[in-house]
């Protein structure tokens, strides 16, 4: 994959004529858009990171004392916390989900095209407006779930999906498997397709079992597409911020503050954007170290001599 | 055409070199949800005076930043109606006009909206007026009451009465509810409603200075005892466990019996929800007494503005007999308590009692009320909800308490 210039094939001569600054030029609008709206705000978000920044007000230069502060602030850490319970707990169940969705679209059957299609559905409706939905399902007077399960004569009385943490946590759980398990069945879907049929035969002529082959011959072959899914998902989850905020507004008692809304009142509420900002790098770079390790972990990048 | 257009400019010209006699533009920003009022004087003076006002309505939850970005860039309004409980942080920040000599000078200034004027007030300075305002009372309604056999016309005076009633009518059916209240986690729906009923029986949830959380009170315990044992009850509907305040005006749907809402809502009451009959009355508090939350928009003016003649004529426009007979009409009580009586006469006689409740209406005083109040997150908002929704009482006051107060040490 890697490792394979441009000028590798033309005669010494020319390359020397053409020197590397034109490979960069052909990459500078990428990069261009790369400084102006990723390195440029993030070493902003820095400066702003190391002084009082009020939204109202003139900015005061303080230092580290915004990420010392950070060390010994509960609510971060619960934020934290909270963070790290829902995508373990989000990551898995999307996994569940979408791994056997994705063997089942596979598979050459009937109307496999509709299945797809309808799977992926509830990946293009928009997060804010999937939350919104959801918060009308799960409405207790005028909603679909609790009424419903009351028609049915499972309660006695609809219940206050929203009110108490475990249910509204499941409940968002559920919303976003719904939402996101069709966009990680298309990713697993590729890494699927990409695995010769004729390994699978062949192990299947030399007696595996249809766990052994998954285990063996899948698993193993889709460790790159696993990796990414696994990234996307991670990183996703630990950026979550609507579904919390329009679904339960941080949840029964604040037990639902991620660390992006944890990030968000401290600079639009408390109007401290300078300690918002320190919490934003802090979470970049625990984002940098997770992604880091997933990739080690899953030892995507070894087999690439 | 050129030709004329140089000589309209060169009028303009004139105009502005003359100087006083020319009209002034006034830019001057409103939030939303305040209701019909500031849109109607706004209207009223433009047509009644040779300034004028340009008014532009900015969603309540982007004011600040707005506000903000716009006096980094040199484009603030030069005037603004703000929350009363923004005004002493804008004026620490020190992006608000003095107004405390011209204010002092208005013949009336005594009997402006006291709670307002505490607000505007930093450092013994004044920054902001009351423009409009807004009192939480209690309202009943009349039909549920005689449904349930208790006299329509009687007022209740203690919440051990209120709770009795709520069961009264609760008992009417599957639907009817005794009473209601946004308990998910809203912290501006409660300071409103639910802290008159400490506030009336003299504790309070900060010390007078600001500067200490007084959350733990005999009061305050009885308060939420109060309220658990008509959740526990089931007086309340379930849905008010997670209402974050979309739905504060519940009352509306004449399904409730009782509810604690705005005088802001008998105007909305009134024009359109006609087929409810409701009765008002002042908020109890647990161990009588009675209170209020006094709310509603102050006046500030941007420092530096050009045009702060221009403003304060207009502001005194809305002080006159005239100004404040156009709010009243639209749902804002006056803000002068001397002409109340006379600005009211013709109106909806229940307004009355909005204005009363000014009398013993408080509004706490803190720069943090954002982040101590009124934030979904914040730590009175999350109280609200654990100690009458959830099962450790203790720990809620506890939790919140040294919460409050750390919020307030770190801010000073």
């Amino acid at each position: 994959m890697a490792g394979a210039g441009p000028g590798k094939a033309l005669p010494v001569r020319r390359r020397r004529r053409h020197p590397q600054w034109r490979g960069l030029l052909y990459i500078a609008p990428a990069m261009a858009l790369v400084v102006v709206f990723f390195v440029m705000p993030v070493l902003f978000t820095g400066w702003m990171s190391l002084h009082n920044w009020p939204l109202l007000g003139s900015p005061r230069w303080i230092g580290f004392n915004n990420y010392f502060r950070m060390a010994n602030d509960a609510r971060f850490v619960s934020a934290l916390r909270f963070t790290t319970y829902y995508t373990v707990i989000v990551t898995i169940a999307i996994f569940a989900v979408a791994f056997p969705l994705a063997i089942f679209v596979e598979k050459h059957r009937r109307f496999v095209g509709a299945y797809r299609t309808i799977i992926f559905l509830p990946v293009v409706v928009g997060l804010a407006s999937a939350s919104l939905l959801w918060v009308w399902l799960a409405n207790v007077d005028s909603g679909f779930v609790g009424p419903a399960l009351k028609a049915l004569g499972v309660v006695e009385k609809s219940p206050n999906l929203l009110a108490t943490f475990d249910s509204a946590f499941f409940t968002i759980i559920v919303m976003v498997v719904w939402k996101i398990a069709g966009f990680t069945m298309i990713i697993l879907l590729t890494g699927l397709q990409a695995i010769p049929s004729e390994l699978a035969e062949a192990a299947r002529i030399d007696g595996a079992g249809r766990w052994q082959r998954f285990r063996y011959i899948t698993l193993p072959l889709m460790r790159r597409t696993i990796a990414l899914a696994l990234i996307i998902s991670v990183t996703g989850s630990i950026l979550a911020f609507d579904q919390f905020y329009i679904m339960t507004s941080g949840g029964p008692q604040n037990r639902m503050i991620s660390v992006v809304y944890y990030i968000f009142n401290q600079s639009f509420v408390s109007f401290n954007l300078g300690y918002g900002a320190a919490l934003s790098i802090a979470l970049l770079a625990i984002l940098v170290v997770i992604s880091v390790m997933q990739l080690r972990l899953l030892r995507v990048g070894e087999d690439r001599a | 055409m050129i030709k004329r257009l140089l000589a309209a400019t060169s009028i303009a010209t004139l105009c502005l070199a003359s100087g006083a006699s020319a009209a002034e533009k006034i830019e001057m920003w409103v939030r939303t949800g305040i209701g019909e009022s500031f849109k109607k004087v706004v209207e009223a003076y433009n047509a009644s005076h040779e300034n004028q006002v340009a008014m532009t309505e900015v969603p309540f939850s982007e004011l600040v930043q707005k506000y903000a970005t716009a006096i980094a860039g040199g484009q603030a309004p030069d005037a603004l109606s703000l929350d009363l409980i923004y005004t002493p942080a804008f004026a620490a920040a020190g992006q608000l006009e003095d107004l405390t000599d011209w204010a002092k000078a208005l013949p009336y200034f005594n009997s402006l909206s006291p709670s307002h004027v505490k607000l505007g007030t930093y450092q013994d300075r004044i920054y902001g007026l009351p423009l409009s305002v807004e009192t939480s009372i209690f309202a009943w309604n009349k039909d549920l009451y005689k449904k349930a056999g208790l006299d329509p016309e009687k007022a209740p005076t203690s919440w051990e009465e209120i709770e009795a009633n709520a069961e009264k009518i609760r008992a009417l059916g599957d639907d009817i509810y005794g009473f209601y209240f946004s308990g998910g986690g809203c912290g501006g729906c409660m300071i409103f409603t639910f802290t008159p009923l400490v506030w009336g029986s003299g504790a309070d949830i900060l010390s007078a200075d600001g500067k200490t959380a007084t959350l733990d009170t005999p009061e305050m315990r009885k308060a939420v005892d109060i309220y658990r044992s008509m959740v526990e009850k089931d007086l309340v509907p379930a849905s008010a466990a997670s209402d974050n305040g979309v739905n504060f005006l519940t009352f509306t749907n004449g399904k409730i019996g009782q509810q604690s809402i705005g005088a802001f809502a008998i105007g909305t009451l009134v024009t359109e929800n006609p087929d409810i009959n409701f009765g008002v009355t002042l908020i109890p508090g647990v161990n009588g007494g009675t209170s209020s939350f006094a709310g509603g928009d102050n006046f500030v003016i941007t420092k530096g503005t050009k045009k702060i003649d221009a403003v304060k004529e207009f502001l005194e426009y809305t002080y006159s007999m005239d100004g404040q007979k156009v709010m009243a009409k639209y749902g804002s009580l006056p803000t002068r308590g001397d002409i109340a009586d006379k600005v009211l006469e013709g109106l909806d006689p229940r307004m009355q009692v909005g204005i009363k409740a000014i009398e013993v209406a408080k509004t706490p005083y803190t720069l943090q009320f954002n982040d101590l109040i009124n934030s979904a997150n914040g730590p009175w908002a999350t109280f609200t909800n654990a100690a009458i929704y959830g099962d450790d009482v203790d720990g809620a006051f506890s939790n919140a308490q040294s919460e409050m107060q750390s919020i307030i040490d770190t801010g000073q």
